[in-house]
């Protein structure tokens, strides 16, 4: 196999890190290459230098054994390297055959509508895959939009296709999609950089794989020479226990009983309990309605019907204050658009929700309580940030999600709703996160935890509901089912195909 | 520590203020001998403190992520309301509550279609700018009314304590109020949640509707009041009252540095623009410069205030990288 | 009614009920106002409307960017007055070529804006908020309150008003309401079918996609600006010829306007959607008003400012609750849509395999 583009020597200096030390890669025509690293190892920055928004400070970039220089997005295209991301760039007021086309249309020329159109569909012949290229992109799912964007590489005839962590909103299903379309790239001879945080993906499509760690090349390997603990003792330079199992829960009490609930259109007759102590996972394929139920018992988007009954009386949840007044706290998935303000400290953040707890009898704010609580926070997760005055938005992921984590535990809830707690955040900080669910559970703390990530919805939890199309499949004990069950219950009666 | 992070924003925008306030100050001590006596810097103040009454609660809502471009127009409706229903024979004290309400009514309706229908503000206010002003008109159509009672013209135009006129000390006033609620209070914290994203304010329980509708009521009662000032303070009331005001307001809150994005600015800001662009037009005042040229000379300021450093941060870039160059 | 959803789209249904609106508003002003459909009442409804949709349409071409020109107005001044200057100290230039000047003059501010909105990477809204008073000011020391009036104009330029394209019955189609008309089709067509077109829609649409897909997005907004620009310079020679008198106050005002139209019209204030048609209906629909209030005797002129602003308010109101809604029953329908579609092609999958 020939190498496609070669990186040698890259290095990239920010103001107080060096992002980029001394890196070399090559990534060969028709073979996946997997990208690993923790949050922070440099991995973004590469990408970025690779399309063209970075210039590097030092180094040299070869394509096909020739030195050239990526100014910015357009040159980047122009050498055949594109890009597809976890959150996918489209526009969402044009039809999805212009999503592929505009960024190569000759100026000058008249738009040729219908060649646009016919373009589109052959390519998404090609790939096997039906989508109205005629549709607004307003609307699509995720998959569907990176299904544009993959089709937006092929159109451009790409030799390099970096793929950024594109699985990581992606139900099951979706994933062996993605993958389909990905091994038609490799087959026709392009050459792709996977990023990804999970593993088993990795073994699944990668031909190698290479580790980054602080910047720096740790290792590049053919996939069939390395395993599970290889890998990640190269990611975090030490050995670690990928998964936190958590512990039996103990008899308890009843903290929630929903029974029936039900909101047109999204999801219908969802009943469950949970005790105090016991976590209840929440499974299913993105976009079956488990964010939804979420957010109707925090009174986001409240249910139309069915009972929920809190400490033995039944409540209606209308909105956000009512559901936090009562003990409910639900953290998004949405880390940074949803879950925090990140222009804003550290301290601002945790106390946000309980800001009326730090009111003096004018309204003012109590700063000498407000710092005691965030340093308090700061230690019981051990939040790794200068200072809790810090601008949240310059931490890494996981310790964002951390504070966002205590914003909700300071707010000592009885139920905590937990949406997609470890996603896109590194190995290291998915074991501590797992660490602190468990210790909330110890404490007596009733958890709804929703999750694609299936090893870890059955490491975490203690009972298992499935969700399919808004309807529920089933409850189940962990300790009586395996990642297929879940997996058959999630995709109904669709027939499980081999991947291969 | 708060007070380390607020010097970081200092470092950015509030020194680059405070120099320029500096420069004007002292050029326009060497120009006229005047300029720093009591008399002059009331006069400094008086000549536009409607303005920068409305300024403190622009500052508020554009922090807060929208913008209240019917200000102006609800000042020319208060002023006008007044003029109209003391012509009718009605009390100057009740006409004066009368424009209050009417404010707070105005502040009510750009409220509820900003936070309850959820349209732009900008197009919201954009009719109210158009509608109130029409209302005005409806009200006191071509003509000018003044022969308010003498203690109300006197209100506005002889200083109340020391050489200090009601305006100036409401002022004064609104201004620390509005301070502490922006930077030491639960509001102001909201204020700025909601101004950065007023999705995840909801998903933290903040009333986003609540906060926004309340900014809007305070829009609408500032500029009533800031209409009821300038009537008293210019004796006659005109359907044109304050009619292009909402430029000036709005170039003074940016120029202060809050984002006309949301989610960033301080108030210290706010007053450093307020003294910068005040010196500036007494300044030129003093040298015989006209009304016209003088807002020339604050457009140019407002753009550079945001360009000048982002050309800078460009040179910075382009010098760093031909230095690492070579090094190698 | 999902075969409906792919032939209409939300957009074009709003353009549709615009147009519905404007039919309703003329039939209540016929019922309550003595010889309202006539040649006359279009005439002077279209003339009055004709300076407006010209600047409207630049200014939507900066707004589907997810911009703004506060500018426009101090720009159709200022081109007047130099158009103005320039014809009564020559009285032979040919009428091209002042339209030529006020054109490119106008084309020169508007560069100015979108430089600095562009390169300088400065809030569009702070730009042209302060080039609104200095575009102004600078008119202001330039005229040196001398104005401009009709008597220093040569005869074509005074007759120009009272010129047709064509004349069927008592139903006058002015010179300046044709020009506006070309203008509107001119951009609509560039909007739908050229790149340059397309390109406003997506950096409007996403602008940092715009970016990651290598678009120019600088030198495409700073184009916008120019034409905006260009516009404003088009729509000055109209207002030169239109009123013959020129002062320092000339066009002040017609930013509020034109946005009303572009709003009402149905173009996204935040970009990325509307179209030329749109702007010109809202255009029809407020110029409409405006005149027709003028001429119910009941009304007094001094109401029309409060209706209009009512009206504004009306538009974007029942647009964005009504547009949203459609939007989302097309997402819906969309989506069943592909998913009818994908049954078959997964059993061809399958058998492939």
């Amino acid at each position: 196999m020939t190498s496609i583009l070669e990186l040698r020597h890259i290095g990239k200096v920010f103001p107080g890190v060096r992002a980029l030390d001394d890196i070399n890669i090559e990534i060969r025509a028709g073979e996946v290459h997997a990208l690993l690293g923790e949050n922070g190892a440099g991995k973004s920055t590469l990408i970025k230098i690779m399309t063209g928004i970075y210039q590097p400070d030092s180094g040299e970039i070869l394509l096909a054994g020739n030195p050239i220089q990526i100014g910015n997005a357009a040159q980047a295209q122009a050498h055949g390297i594109a890009a597809i991301y976890q959150e996918p760039l489209v526009f969402p007021d044009l039809s999805v055959a212009e999503n592929i086309f505009i960024g190569h249309q000759s100026s000058g020329a008249i738009v040729n509508w219908r060649r646009m159109y016919r373009e589109a569909a052959a390519i998404f012949d090609q790939l096997g895959v039906s989508l109205d290229p005629r549709s607004q992109a307003r609307g699509l799912t995720l998959a569907a939009q990176q299904t544009v964007e993959i089709a937006k590489a092929l159109s451009l005839d790409a030799r390099v296709l970096i793929m950024d962590e594109p699985t990581a909103s992606l139900s099951a299903h979706e994933v062996a999609e993605l993958f389909k379309l990905t091994r038609i790239l490799r087959e026709r001879g392009v050459a792709i950089l996977f990023i990804s945080h999970r593993l088993e993906e990795i073994f699944e499509i990668a031909d190698r794989v290479t580790v980054f760690r602080d910047g720096k090349h740790i290792s590049s390997r053919p996939i069939a020479e390395v395993h599970h603990e290889q890998l990640i003792r190269d990611m975090v330079g030490s050995n670690l226990d990928e998964f936190f199992v958590k512990e039996v829960r103990q008899k308890s009490d009843l903290s929630i009983s929903v029974r029936e609930l039900s909101k047109k259109g999204v999801f219908s007759n969802i009943s469950f309990d949970i005790f105090k102590g016991e976590v209840l996972g929440f499974a299913g394929l993105v976009g079956s309605g488990r964010t939804d139920v979420g957010l109707a018992l925090f009174g986001i988007e409240p249910a139309d019907s069915g009972i929920i009954i809190w400490q033995g009386e039944s409540q209606k949840i209308k909105t956000p204050e009512q559901a936090l007044k009562m003990g409910i706290a639900y953290v998004t998935e949405d880390r940074r658009q949803l879950g925090l303000t990140l222009p804003m400290s550290v301290a601002a953040n945790i106390t946000l929700a309980t800001l009326k707890n730090y009111l003096n009898g004018l309204g003012l704010i109590r700063s000498r309580e407000e710092t005691k609580t965030a340093t308090m926070y700061r230690e019981r997760l051990s939040i790794r940030t200068p200072s809790i005055w810090t601008e949240t938005g310059k931490l890494s992921g996981g310790n964002q999600q951390k504070v966002m984590l205590s914003k909700w535990l300071n707010t000592h809830p009885q139920l905590l709703i937990l949406d997609e707690p470890t996603r896109g955040i590194d190995v290291g900080a998915k074991a501590e996160v797992h660490r602190i669910i468990n210790d909330l559970a110890s404490r007596g703390l009733a958890i709804l935890l929703i999750s694609s990530d299936m090893p870890e919805v059955l490491a975490m939890s203690d009972r298992i509901l499935v969700m399919r199309e808004g309807r529920q499949m089933g409850i189940f004990n962990r300790q009586d089912v395996d990642q297929e069950t879940i997996l058959k219950a999630a995709m109904g009666q669709a027939p499980v195909r081999n991947p291969a | 520590m708060q007070v380390n992070l607020k010097w970081d924003v200092l470092k950015r925008w509030e020194t680059l203020l405070a120099a320029v306030l500096f420069i004007v100050v002292v050029f326009n001590i060497t120009q006229s001998p005047v300029f720093l006596r009591a008399d002059n810097l009331t006069n400094l103040f008086s000549l536009h403190i409607e303005k920068i009454i409305i300024v403190l609660a622009m500052a508020l809502i554009i922090i807060n992520g929208e913008i209240d471009l019917s200000v102006a127009s609800v000042m020319g409706l208060s002023a006008c309301l007044i003029a109209n229903l003391y012509e009718q024979g009605i009390s100057i004290e009740i006409a004066m509550l009368c424009a209050l309400g009417a404010g707070i009514l105005c502040g009510i309706v750009s409220g509820f279609f900003v936070a309850y229908v959820g349209l732009p503000s900008l197009a919201v206010t954009l009719a109210g700018l158009i509608g109130y002003r029409g209302l005005a008109k409806m009200l006191i159509e071509d003509r000018s009314i003044g022969n308010f009672p003498e203690w109300f013209n006197r209100l506005g135009q002889q200083p109340l304590v020391g050489s200090l006129p009601l305006s100036l000390i409401i002022f004064f006033v609104l201004f620390i109020v509005v301070a502490v609620a922006l930077h030491y209070a639960a509001f102001g914290r909201y204020v700025f949640v909601i101004g950065n994203n007023r999705e995840s304010a909801r998903y933290s329980g903040v009333r986003v509707r609540q906060v926004k509708m309340t900014l809007f009521i305070i829009s609408g009662l500032v500029a009533s009041l800031a209409g009821i000032l300038i009537a008293a303070r210019l004796g006659a009331v005109r359907a044109s009252t304050a009619e292009g005001f909402e430029l000036d307001i709005i170039t003074i809150v940016l120029l202060g540095g809050v984002s006309v994005f949301g989610g960033k600015g301080t108030l210290v800001g706010v007053a450093l623009s307020i003294l910068v662009v005040l010196c500036l037009r007494n300044g030129m005042n003093l040298l015989s410069i006209t009304g016209n040229t003088q807002s020339t000379v604050i457009g140019i300021l407002l753009i550079l205030s945001v360009l000048i450093p982002n050309l800078a941060q460009d040179f910075q870039s382009i010098w760093k990288r031909r230095r690492l160059n070579l090094r190698e | 009614m999902i075969r409906l959803s792919r032939l209409l789209r939300p957009e074009q249904i709003r353009e549709l009920s615009l147009a519905i609106i404007i039919l309703l508003v003329i039939l209540f002003f016929s019922s309550n106002i003595e010889n309202y459909v006539s040649g006359r009442t279009f005439t002077r409804i279209s003339t009055s409307i004709a300076i407006i949709t010209v600047v409207a349409v630049g200014q939507a071409l900066v707004i589907l960017t997810r911009n703004i020109d506060l500018s426009v107005g101090s720009i159709v001044g200022f081109a007047a007055y130099f158009a103005g200057q320039q014809v009564s100290a020559n009285q032979d230039l040919s009428p091209l070529v002042v339209v030529g000047i006020a054109v490119g003059f106008g084309a020169l501010l508007g560069g100015i804006n979108g430089f600095i909105v562009s390169y300088g990477r400065v809030p569009a809204i702070i730009v042209t908020l302060g080039m609104l008073a200095i575009y102004r000011g600078v008119l202001v020391d330039y005229a040196q309150a001398k104005t401009i009036t009709t008597e220093m104009m040569p005869t074509w330029l005074i007759d120009l008003p009272r010129q047709n394209i064509i004349s069927i019955g008592d139903v006058d189609v002015r010179v300046m309401v044709g020009l506006a008309l070309g203008v509107m089709i001119i951009f609509q067509l560039c909007l739908s079918s050229l790149p340059f077109g397309r390109r406003l829609y997506a950096i409007g649409s996403n602008p940092d996609a715009a970016r990651i897909a290598g678009l120019p997005a600088r030198r495409i907004v700073l184009t916008a600006y120019i034409l905006c620009g260009a516009l404003s310079g088009l729509a000055g020679f109209m207002f030169l010829v239109r009123f013959g008198t020129i002062t320092i106050a000339a066009g002040q005002g017609l930013e509020l306007a034109a946005i009303g139209a572009v709003v009402v019209g149905g173009v996204n204030i935040f970009g990325g959607s509307g179209t030329m048609f749109g702007v010109l209906l809202g255009a029809v629909l407020i110029g409409t008003l405006e005149q027709s209030l003028l001429r119910m005797p009941q009304v007094s002129e001094f109401v029309r400012d409060a209706l209009l602003g009512l009206f504004i308010l009306l538009a974007v109101a029942s647009d964005s609750v009504i547009l949203n809604q459609l939007r989302n029953l097309w997402a819906r329908w969309g989506r069943e849509r592909a998913l009818s579609a994908m049954l078959p092609t997964e059993k061809e999958t399958t058998h492939a395999s």
